[in-house]
């Protein structure tokens, strides 16, 4: 079937690259076009974007930095994103070639335009401007919406911020839309530009401890939060080994705490976890089981897996960050 | 590493454990004859150098196998699909049904060998590919790919020609070497072997129900059991009965007047790939020079020793680039035993590393020809019909 439809695979929507263009020295943006049976999505709402790597389905989460009337429009989807070095994904994001096929989720979750009578505030960290973009890109256009004032808190590391002509665009077609452009290290932190915005609904969007400022200002003045934030994962080095750490493992909706010393499926087994295993020694893949995320590390070599969806074996796997499997 | 040695005690501990048990096979063994009384090679060294090619070639693996394996497939179908029309078309020129069957038979040997095996030894599984992963390919052939790889991947391939322990030795049907007692039914064991052959995918389906004493016979004590006596019957029906259905009537049915060419076709591909499989996997752990072990070799056993053992306990066909990929590169069966979740295709460029290493510290790395390997088999099976 691959061999007519290329990336056609079951339980995932195609889509064709349109172009890969560098929006600053580490930013990159992706125009995508995905087939016509994808469900467009809801301004803010994220995809998950599989490309194949030297034989290796990968997969990495993207929100889509653009509105749902461009997808209706042009037939296509724009991505912004980071490129990590050391990234899993991000890194190969270059060598997709226009007309290259990739692989794309529905889309999916609940960051999105705030059903409110209230004045926005929204709060971008770094990277964490894409869904606002993508809000606000839908919001100029509909007559609906774009009546409410709007003020965006852009922060980023000097000279690292993205899309500004875009930003500047949407104030010139909206008077009711203003954004202020803030580094940490010229303008301070988040919370001195909070109490300015007390009777708005806050939006954020950016790195945890960022969202962390907010969330504990937005509770001692009760105002209404929207937020999505991620964790960068942690600088994973091979000596965390030597220090005994705990983690959370989630398993078909159970919760239990384990530490980085023991195999995953000793841990389990003490736990008294319904769990098939074979040979304890990573050859008969009895124990095997589908690792939703988390990075664990391989006993026999010290490799570290991929932190999103894979296959892992349970007796020669260790936790180095909290885990979510699938028995 | 210290946490998989961890499990392991609690493994073996279990093993220990049973040793002590009256257990039916072992009773039967005879300790006349040691193994192995060959000067030891030493096993850290051993293990060192071969974590090392694993390691170099693992490195190496990437989009040329998933390349690899998804042509493989391809072919696979192009050959299934051809195969089948092309038995319909007897009636125009019977060749047609030959290379018919032929082509249907290649397209199984491809699937149960190349892809089947090897994707369910986890060699792909890398790959993150929802259809060509352990957990998820299921084969064109009657043995349930959950059961195969309790047996084959748990047992056969961490117990490896430990008597009493890997069922593969033999089968429990036949007497490969002085370890079992010689009983009058030894004598005809070449016609057992002639049927097995015949009948080979269903040995392989029933051999779980067998060693778990599900029909027939008493229970052994040493069996752990993973899925209850009911889900392996069902199972073992289930796709049996799917088997038989696909081959023998659903289409041979929408052949219609054509019913009876299909029919036959489909029955003698079923039987060349039968004999193909068993033949080569005959040939893999049942030549002359095969050793087997007993079951204390096996406690507390460091990973050089497991590795020598796969290496003693395996036995390799030369031959040329078809021959190997028909075989689903277990004309590598060493290779295949030290290494079991590489790609097969890479055992090709890791055989000359490892038979080095062999030679290093005087292992014997067991090699040769089809035809010699084979009357090898013949020889033994032959052989042990006699006490």
């Amino acid at each position: 079937m691959q061999q007519i439809k290329p990336a056609w695979r079951d339980g995932y929507f195609r889509a064709k690259v349109v172009t890969v263009k560098k929006l600053s020295p580490d930013m990159l943006e992706v125009l995508l076009r995905p087939e016509s049976s994808w469900p467009t999505h809801v301004a803010g709402q994220h995809i998950a974007l599989t490309i194949e790597i030297n034989g290796r389905l990968t997969t990495r989460v993207f929100t889509i930095a653009s509105g749902a009337n461009t997808r209706q429009k042009e037939k296509q989807i724009r991505l912004v994103t980071k490129v990590k070095a050391q990234g899993a994904l991000t890194p190969y994001l270059h060598a997709c070639m226009p007309n290259q096929w990739v692989n794309i989720s529905a889309p999916m979750g609940e960051f999105v335009w705030p059903k409110t009578e209230k004045p926005l505030l929204m709060i971008a960290g770094g990277s964490g401007i894409t869904p606002f973009v993508a809000m606000l890109d839908d919001a100029i256009n509909n007559t609906a919406v774009n009546q409410k004032a709007v003020h965006l808190l852009y922060f980023a590391k000097p000279n690292e911020h993205v899309l500004m002509d875009e930003l500047s665009a949407f104030s010139k077609r909206c008077e009711n839309f203003s954004y202020a452009i803030l580094t940490k290290q010229k303008d301070g932190g988040v919370e001195a530009y909070l109490s300015y915005f007390a009777n708005a609904h806050w939006l954020v969007c950016g790195p945890h401890t960022m969202f962390e400022q907010v969330e504990s200002y937005a509770k001692t003045i009760n105002a209404p939060l929207s937020s999505e934030h991620f964790a960068a994962l942690p600088v994973l080095s091979d000596t965390s080994l030597s220090q005994s750490e705990t983690f959370s493992l989630m398993h078909n909706g159970q919760s239990l705490t384990i530490d980085n010393q023991q195999t995953l499926l000793s841990q389990l087994q003490q736990a008294e976890q319904p769990v098939t295993y074979g040979c304890g020694m990573g050859i008969c893949h009895q124990c095997q089981c589908v690792k939703k995320r988390g990075v664990v590390r391989d006993t026999r070599t010290g490799e570290l897996s991929d932190s999103a969806e894979q296959l892992i074996q349970l007796c020669v796997s260790q936790a180095v960050t909290d885990l979510e499997i699938q028995l | 590493m210290n946490n998989s040695v961890a499990i392991d005690k609690h493994h073996r501990e279990e093993t220990i454990e049973h040793v002590h048990l009256p257990l039916r096979e072992t009773q039967e063994t005879h300790v006349t004859e040691a193994t192995s009384t060959k000067k030891k090679p030493n096993y850290e060294l051993l293990a060192a150098q071969l974590d090392e090619i694993k390691a170099h070639i693992k490195q190496k693996v990437g989009a040329e196998d998933a390349a690899y394996i998804r042509r493989i497939i391809l072919i696979q179908r192009i050959c299934e699909w051809s195969g089948r029309v092309l038995l319909m078309l007897g009636f125009v020129q019977p060749l047609l049904w030959v290379v018919g069957v032929l082509s249907l038979a290649t397209a199984k040997i491809l699937d149960n060998m190349e892809i089947g095996h090897n994707v369910m030894h986890g060699q792909y599984d890398w790959m993150n590919d929802k259809h060509i992963n352990s957990k998820g390919y299921e084969w064109d052939i009657a043995c349930d790919g959950a059961s195969w790889n309790r047996v084959h991947n748990y047992e056969h391939h961490t117990y490896t020609n430990i008597i009493g322990k890997d069922r593969d030795f033999g089968y429990g049907l036949l007497r490969l070497s002085n370890d079992f007692r010689w009983r009058v039914k030894n004598l005809w064991q070449f016609a057992t072997y002639i049927v097995l052959s015949v009948l080979f995918q269903w040995g392989v389906s029933y051999h779980e129900m067998a060693a778990e004493r599900v029909f027939f016979g008493q229970k052994k004590d040493n069996r752990k059991n993973q899925v209850t006596h009911s889900e392996l019957k069902k199972r073992f029906f289930s796709k049996g009965a799917r088997q038989l259905l696909k081959d023998y009537v659903l289409f041979p049915l929408l052949a219609g007047p054509l019913f009876l060419w299909v029919f036959t076709g489909n029955l003698i591909a079923n039987l060349l790939r039968n004999l193909w499989t068993s033949t080569i996997i005959f040939c893999g752990h049942f030549t002359g020079d095969v050793e087997t072990f007993k079951e204390e070799d096996c406690v507390n056993e460091t990973r050089g020793q497991w590795y020598y053992r796969q290496a003693l306990g395996s036995s390799n066909i030369k031959g040329g680039n078809l021959f190997h990929v028909l075989t689903g590169h277990l004309s590598f069966q060493i290779e295949h035993h030290l290494f079991p979740d590489i790609p097969a295709r890479r055992y090709r460029e890791m055989a000359p590393k490892v038979e080095a290493v062999f030679k290093e510290h005087g292992m014997h790395y067991n090699t040769g020809g089809f035809l010699k390997q084979y009357a090898s088999v013949l020889k033994r099976i032959i052989r042990y019909s006699f006490p």
